[in-house]
C-alpha cells in the first residue's frame, strides 16, 4: 500500500471532491455564446474556475474526526477497500468525509435509534433482579416486579437488536477507533500504531477484530466494546461511503458506482441514451449505464442542467 | 399548553390508515346512510409527486435512515426466542431492512412493500381439521405444543371478497389458467382468480429468467406423491399497476409502474407514481370524496377507552402533535393498524382477554396475543442453488417481485405427506429483479464475520456486479409456520414508548415444519433449477441460523379470527367477541383486520393478500351492526 502524507492525502480528497462537484452536473459554459470574443470566454471561464476552487475548498474538511481519528481511519478505510489494478478504492472515494459528515450528524446522534435504558449486553448469560418499569407495574400490578431470565437471544452481527451500547454513535466510534490504536500498540506481534503497521499486518489485524481476537479491546480510559462490533461498523461504514449517493460526501465522482457497474439514479436516459427501464429489466445481456448522481437527477427534472 | 379536546362523536373510529383502515373507510362512508367516519394515523399525509419523485433515489436515506417510516425512538419493540430470555429492544434500523420498519402515515407499511398480492387457496383456510383428517396425529407429531386453528370461514366464504379487494387496488395477474397447461387435473381456479373473476390487469413482462423458470416448470416431472401431473407456472400476482387504471367501484385514477428499480430490494422503496398499490392512493381518496369522512394525521394513539358494562369501545384517545389529548367517541371502531401494534394497543387499554403463558403446563389462556407466527423466514433451512448463463441489469431495473413466475403445486396438501415430517410446503417463485443499491443487497447488508468485507480480494468479487453475465438462481423453500403456545405477543416489562407506555414484546422462534419442509421442497427445487440449465446445482443449509433475524416481520396471527371465543379475539366478521369473558358473546362495537388477524396461511410472505378480505368482510359487519348493534350471526 502506498503511503500518502496527510497533505497529499488532504489535496487527493479535494481533487476527488471538485470531480463530484463537475459531475453533479454543474456545468461550466465555457466558449459559449457565438459572438463572444475568445478573451471574454477565457475570462468568463477563468471566473468560473476560481469559483468552483473556492467553493471546494470552503467544503472540503472534518466536522468531527479529531486530528488522531483522521490519522487512523485514513488507513483503516484504505485497507477495507484498497486502491489497487481493479479500480480506485476508498482513498478516491473520499471515504473519510463520508464517514466524518454521518458522525457529526444525525448518524453519530443515534438520532433515529431507540436508545431507552436498559442497556443489556447481547450476549448476557443470566440476568435476574431487574426492576420492570414504573408504568408496566402500574398496568399489572398482580405481576412480579422482579423477573429471573436464563439469558439474553444471540443476534446477527449488524443486526437492529446487536447494537445494545449506551453510547451513541459517535461515542461509540471514538471509543472503537481509540480500542483499535490501544490493541495495535500493545499487542506483541504488531507493536506499533496502525498506521505504521505494513499493509500484511494492517489487514491482519482488521481480521483479529471480527475473529474477536482481542481479549482486552478498550478505549484509553477503559470504555470497553466487543471487537466484532466494531469491526462491522467500520466494515460497513467504509463501503458505505464507497457506494452510497455523492451528496453525502463519499462516493466522490461516482467511483465507487462506476467500480460496481451500478447506474445510480440514471433510469436510462441520463444522457441521452434513449433506453427504457421495462426493457432493461427483460434483457438478457447487460447494459453499462455510465452513472448519474441524485443531484444530476433533480437537475435534470427540475428542467435545468 | 397542552389541554384536553373531545372531539365530535362519530359513527366510525378507524385506527391508523393503511390497507385495511382505508377500504373499511371507504365503504362505511360510501354507505348510504351517510355514515360520518375518521381515520387517525400517527404520520403524516404523502403525496407521491412531490415527496417522493425527487428524493426516494437515495439508498442511504431510505434504506438506512428509513426517512419515510416509523421513527424508532417514538416506539420500537422487543424480541427474543424463548419465554424464559430477557427481550432485547430493536435499537436501529439496518441495511438490509430487518426489523420493524413499520410504516408512517397514510397509506402505511404499503408505501414501501413488495407487492406481492396472490390468493391463499382452501387449504389455508381449513390447515388444521385437513390435516387431521388426511394424517391423523401428524400435527402433534411434528409440533406438539401446536396451537393450529382453522379460520372462521372456508375459501368460498372470502372468495367475493377477494374479487373486490383486487378491483379497487388493482392487481395484475392471468386470468387464462396456468400457461401452456393441458393436463386438466388441478388447476389451482382459485389462485388464477377465475373462480367467477378476473384480475383488473394483466401480468408485469416476464425476465428471461421468469421464462426459463416457466419453460423447466413444464418440462419437470412433479415428485412422488404430487397430486397433479404437471406443474403449473403462473406469472406472479402483483399490486403494482401493469398499465393505466381506473379502480372499481371507486373511480381512483392509477399511475401505471415505471420499472425504476428503486422498488423492491427487500421492501425499500416509496413508489413515485402511485403504482405500487396502498390506501393513500386508491381508498382514502374515495373516502374523501363523500364528504363524510376525516382524516386526522400526526396523531398518536394511546388508549381505547373500554366499557365493562356495555362490552363496547367508547372512546380512542391519542396525542396530536402539540400535546393535546384528544378524545374521540364514536358508535363503532376498527382497528386496522399494522402488526404488534394492534395487539399493544388493545393490552395497553383492557379489551379483551391478554394472552398468558404458563410454562409449567407449556400452554396458555386467553387469546390477545397468542398464535403469532411469522410467515417469512430465509435462514430456516435448506436452500438449492445454481448459476444461469443468462445475464441481467441487476442495477436499478425491476419491479419488486414482478416479472417473475409462481408454482403453487408445492405448497397446501398438493401431494402426498404421509411419510413428510412436515405439513402444507411453499410457494416457489423466480425471476423478479427488484432492483436496489449496492449498499442494501451486496455489499453492506453482506458484511458479517465470514465475509468481512475487508480487503482486496472482496473488492475485486464487487467489480461490475451489476453487469453480471450470468445469474446465480436459487429458493429457499419453506413450510408454512405453525402457531405454537410459546409464540405470542405481550407487553415488555422494561422498555416504553417516548410516552412511558409499555413496548410490544414478541417471543418467537421458528418451528419445525418450517425446517424439515425447506429439507425436503429444496431437493424439488433443484431439480427444475437442472432443467433450467443451471450449472453447479446445490443443495445445502443455508449458511447461519440466527434465530431472532426476523427479515422483514412478515408476521401473522396473535390477535386471530376464529371460531372458538376463548381461543380467538375475533368471529368471521372480524368482530371482537368479548372472547373468555364471563357471560354471553353479546358481540363488541370492536372491529379489526389485519396480518395478525390471520390464524395461518401457506401462500407468500406477506399476509395483507389474505387480510384484505377480511377488512372487506368487517366494513359489511361494521355497517350491519351501525343499523342492529349486537353478534353478528355467520
Amino acid at each position: 500500500m502506498s503511503k500518502t502524507t496527510r497533505r497529499e492525502f488532504l489535496k487527493i480528497g479535494l481533487a476527488a471532491a471538485g470531480g463530484a462537484l463537475a459531475a453533479s452536473g454543474m456545468e461550466i459554459p465555457l466558449f459559449s455564446g457565438n459572438n463572444s470574443s475568445m478573451q471574454t470566454q477565457l475570462s468568463n471561464a477563468n471566473t468560473q474556475l476560481t469559483n468552483l476552487q473556492n467553493q471546494l475548498k470552503t467544503v472540503t474538511g472534518f466536522l468531527t474526526l479529531s486530528v488522531n481519528e483522521q490519522a487512523l481511519l485514513e488507513p483503516i478505510v484504505e485497507t477495507i477497500i484498497p486502491s489497487d489494478s481493479t479500480g480506485p478504492g476508498a482513498k478516491e472515494a473520499g471515504v473519510i468525509y463520508f464517514i466524518d459528515r454521518q458522525l457529526a450528524g444525525d448518524y453519530g446522534q443515534s438520532a433515529n435509534m431507540f436508545m431507552d435504558g436498559p442497556f443489556i449486553p447481547p450476549t448476557q448469560n443470566a440476568i435476574t433482579g431487574v426492576p420492570t418499569s414504573a408504568r408496566y407495574q402500574d398496568l399489572y400490578p398482580s405481576l412480579p416486579t422482579l423477573i429471573d431470565y436464563s439469558g439474553t437471544v444471540v443476534p446477527r452481527i449488524g443486526s437492529g437488536i446487536n447494537y445494545q451500547y449506551a453510547l451513541n454513535l459517535r461515542a461509540f466510534w471514538k471509543a472503537g477507533l481509540e480500542a483499535v490504536q490501544n490493541y495495535s500498540t500493545k499487542t506483541p506481534a504488531y507493536g506499533t500504531t496502525f498506521q505504521r503497521l505494513s499493509s500484511a499486518n494492517q489487514l491482519a489485524l482488521l481480521a483479529d477484530l471480527w475473529a474477536g481476537k482481542p481479549s482486552v479491546f478498550a478505549d484509553d480510559h477503559g470504555t470497553n466494546i466487543r471487537p466484532v462490533d466494531f469491526a462491522y461498523e467500520l466494515s460497513f461504514m467504509t463501503w458505505a461511503g464507497f457506494t452510497m449517493d455523492p451528496l453525502y460526501g463519499g462516493n466522490q465522482n461516482m467511483v465507487g458506482w462506476q467500480y460496481m457497474g451500478f447506474n445510480g439514479v440514471n433510469l436510462g436516459n441520463a444522457y441521452g441514451e434513449g433506453l427504457s427501464q421495462k426493457d432493461l429489466m427483460v434483457a438478457n445481456t447487460p447494459t453499462r449505464l455510465k452513472p448519474a448522481s441524485l443531484a444530476q437527477y433533480q437537475q435534470a427534472a427540475a428542467g435545468g442542467a | 399548553m397542552s389541554s384536553v379536546i373531545t372531539e365530535a362523536r362519530k359513527n366510525l373510529v378507524c385506527l391508523g390508515a393503511g390497507f385495511m383502515s382505508g377500504l373499511v373507510a371507504a365503504e362505511v362512508a360510501r354507505d348510504s346512510h351517510n355514515y360520518s367516519v375518521v381515520a387517525i394515523t400517527k404520520g403524516p399525509w404523502w403525496d407521491y409527486v412531490s415527496d417522493f419523485s425527487t428524493t426516494k433515489y437515495d439508498e442511504w436515506g431510505v434504506g438506512l435512515g428509513r426517512k419515510y417510516d416509523s421513527p424508532l425512538p417514538v416506539q420500537s419493540t422487543t424480541i427474543r426466542n424463548s419465554p424464559t430470555q430477557f427481550a432485547l429492544p430493536v435499537r436501529r434500523y439496518t441495511m438490509p431492512i430487518q426489523y420493524h420498519a413499520l410504516g408512517h402515515g397514510v397509506g402505511g407499511a404499503a408505501q414501501h412493500y413488495g407487492g406481492t398480492m396472490g390468493r391463499q387457496g382452501p387449504w389455508g383456510y381449513a390447515q388444521q381439521s385437513l390435516t387431521e383428517a388426511a394424517y391423523p396425529g401428524k400435527l402433534a407429531q411434528i409440533q406438539p405444543n401446536h396451537d393450529l386453528q382453522d379460520w372462521p370461514l372456508d375459501y368460498a366464504g372470502y372468495e367475493p371478497y377477494y374479487h373486490k379487494w383486487e378491483l379497487v387496488y388493482g392487481l395484475c395477474g392471468t386470468n387464462n389458467g396456468s400457461p401452456n397447461d393441458s393436463s386438466g387435473d388441478l388447476n389451482y381456479p382459485w389462485m388464477d382468480s377465475s373462480y367467477g373473476s378476473k384480475y383488473p390487469m394483466p401480468p408485469h413482462p416476464l425476465t428471461p429468467v421468469g421464462t426459463q423458470f416457466r419453460d423447466a416448470c413444464l418440462a419437470t416431472s412433479p415428485p412422488q406423491g404430487a397430486k397433479f401431473t404437471s406443474f403449473h407456472p403462473f406469472p406472479h400476482v402483483s399490486s403494482l399497476a401493469s398499465q393505466p387504471y381506473t379502480n372499481v367501484p371507486y373511480g381512483v385514477p392509477v399511475n401505471p409502474c415505471v420499472y425504476d428499480g428503486y422498488c423492491g430490494g427487500n421492501c425499500n422503496y416509496a413508489c413515485e407514481t402511485g403504482a405500487k398499490a396502498n390506501a393513500a392512493y386508491r381508498t382514502i381518496p374515495a373516502a374523501m370524496a363523500t364528504g363524510n369522512f376525516k382524516l386526522v394525521t400526526n396523531a398518536y394513539i394511546f388508549r381505547l377507552v373500554w366499557d365493562a358494562t356495555t362490552h363496547t369501545v367508547t372512546e380512542a384517545h391519542y396525542y396530536d402533535a402539540q400535546g393535546n389529548v384528544h378524545i374521540q367517541p364514536g358508535d363503532v371502531f376498527f382497528n386496522g393498524m399494522w402488526g404488534y401494534n394492534m395487539i399493544r394497543i388493545m393490552l395497553l387499554s383492557g379489551v379483551g382477554v391478554p394472552y398468558q403463558y404458563s410454562s409449567s403446563t407449556g400452554t396458555g389462556t386467553g387469546s390477545v396475543g397468542r398464535g403469532l407466527t411469522n410467515g417469512y423466514a430465509p435462514y430456516t433451512g435448506t436452500a438449492a442453488s445454481g448459476t444461469l448463463n443468462i445475464g441481467a441489469n441487476s442495477y436499478s431495473a425491476g419491479n419488486a417481485s414482478g416479472g417473475s413466475v409462481d408454482i403453487y403445486d408445492l405448497m397446501d396438501d398438493n401431494f402426498d405427506h404421509t411419510n413428510l415430517n412436515f405439513i402444507g410446503g411453499a410457494q416457489i417463485g423466480m425471476g423478479g429483479y427488484a432492483g436496489g443499491g449496492p449498499g442494501n443487497i451486496t455489499l453492506a447488508g453482506n458484511v458479517s464475520p465470514s465475509n468481512t468485507g475487508v480487503g482486496g480480494t472482496f473488492k475485486a468479487k464487487q467489480k461490475d456486479k451489476y453487469l453480471p453475465t450470468t445469474t446465480n438462481v436459487g429458493a429457499t423453500p419453506f413450510a408454512p409456520d405453525i402457531p405454537t403456545y410459546d409464540h405470542y405477543v405481550d407487553l415488555d416489562p422494561h422498555y416504553t414508548d417516548i410516552y412511558g407506555d409499555p413496548l410490544s414484546r414478541l417471543t418467537y422462534d421458528w418451528t419445525a415444519n418450517m425446517y424439515n419442509g425447506a429439507t425436503y421442497l429444496a431437493t424439488i427445487v433443484a431439480q427444475i433449477l437442472t432443467k433450467m440449465g443451471a450449472s453447479n446445482v446445490k443443495v445445502g443449509a443455508t449458511p447461519a441460523q440466527v434465530h431472532n433475524d426476523w427479515w422483514g416481520h412478515h408476521l401473522r396471527g396473535g390477535c386471530r379470527i376464529g371460531k372458538d371465543p376463548t381461543s380467538s379475539v375475533f368471529n368471521s366478521w372480524n368482530q371482537h367477541w368479548l372472547s373468555g369473558a364471563p357471560g354471553p358473546n353479546i358481540g363488541s362495537n370492536y372491529f379489526a383486520a389485519g396480518e395478525i388477524t390471520n390464524t395461518a396461511g401457506d401462500t407468500v410472505p406477506s399476509g395483507t393478500h389474505v387480510a384484505g378480505p377480511q377488512s372487506w368482510r368487517a366494513a359489511e359487519g361494521i355497517r350491519q351492526y351501525l343499523q342492529t348493534p349486537g353478534l353478528l350471526t355467520p
